[in-house]
């Protein structure tokens, strides 16, 4: 080591590979025997929680008009898409299902919105033109 | 009344006649029907509402609503299955990566 701190620094950095040249020993970091220095590897541990859809975890029922009812159009009555009601697939699937079964059924009307079910707080993203 | 009470009197008489087993009677309520409905020569306007809970034999379906569409105080049947609610593994929206699903399929 004596010999090679005679000679200038930059010319035998550019004959020997970093890997070889040897660091004082003042300046090497203390590290334990068996452990390399490569990144562990690991799940992101800051990986947000899946988005859950507004109806994730409640039940859909053909018979709770008022819910399927806040997915349906109040002035045409039809319902709206995916992109509208930001659901996940399946619960776009249950709810266009039991709004279909309540028409026929006779619990829910085809052409309109209930009138009593009106004022009920807005869950899709529409934008009515004034 | 009386007559709604007799109607669903018949209907259970036929249903245990035909083997099936009413587990529970539910009324949902009389009230205005959502579009005018004509059955049985009739513009009906407000009904009452019932929820039949039963297990039976499918054979029974189909002679059920031969039967019920005889009944002239029925405006409406229907067979449902019962719904199992299965909601709580609902795991919330993966993203799908619709570029991959759509050079992967080739």
């Amino acid at each position: 080591m004596a010999a090679r701190a005679l000679v200038e620094g930059r010319q035998w950095r550019s004959l020997v590979p970093a890997v070889l040249w040897e660091r004082p020993r003042r300046l090497q970091h203390q590290r334990e025997p068996g452990r390399s220095d490569q990144p562990i590897q690991m799940e992101n541990p800051y990986k947000e929680p899946p988005k859950r859809c507004v109806l994730c975890g409640i039940n859909v029922d053909y018979k709770n008009v008022q819910l399927l009812s806040q997915f349906v159009s109040p002035y045409t009555g039809c319902i709206y898409g995916r992109h509208i009601t930001g659901l996940c697939n399946k619960k776009q699937k249950e709810i266009s299902k039991a709004i279909k079964r309540a028409h026929v059924l006779g619990f829910m009307p085809v052409m309109f919105k209930n009138p009593a079910f009106l004022t009920d707080p807005k869950i899709c993203n529409i934008k009515y033109p004034e | 009344k009386p007559e709604t009470a007799a109607v669903l009197k018949r209907t259970v008489e036929a249903l245990m006649e035909r083997g099936a087993v009413v587990r529970n009677l539910e009324n949902l309520g009389e009230k205005s029907l959502p579009y005018k409905i004509s059955k049985h020569k009739e513009r009906h306007r407000r009904g009452g509402y019932f929820l039949i809970d039963l297990e039976g034999p499918p054979s029974i379906v189909s002679a059920m609503m031969d039967h019920l569409g005889r009944d002239v105080d029925v405006i409406r049947r229907a067979f449902v299955k019962h719904p199992v609610s299965k909601t709580e593994e609902c795991s919330g929206i993966i993203p799908v990566n619709h570029e991959d699903k759509l050079m992967g399929k080739k």
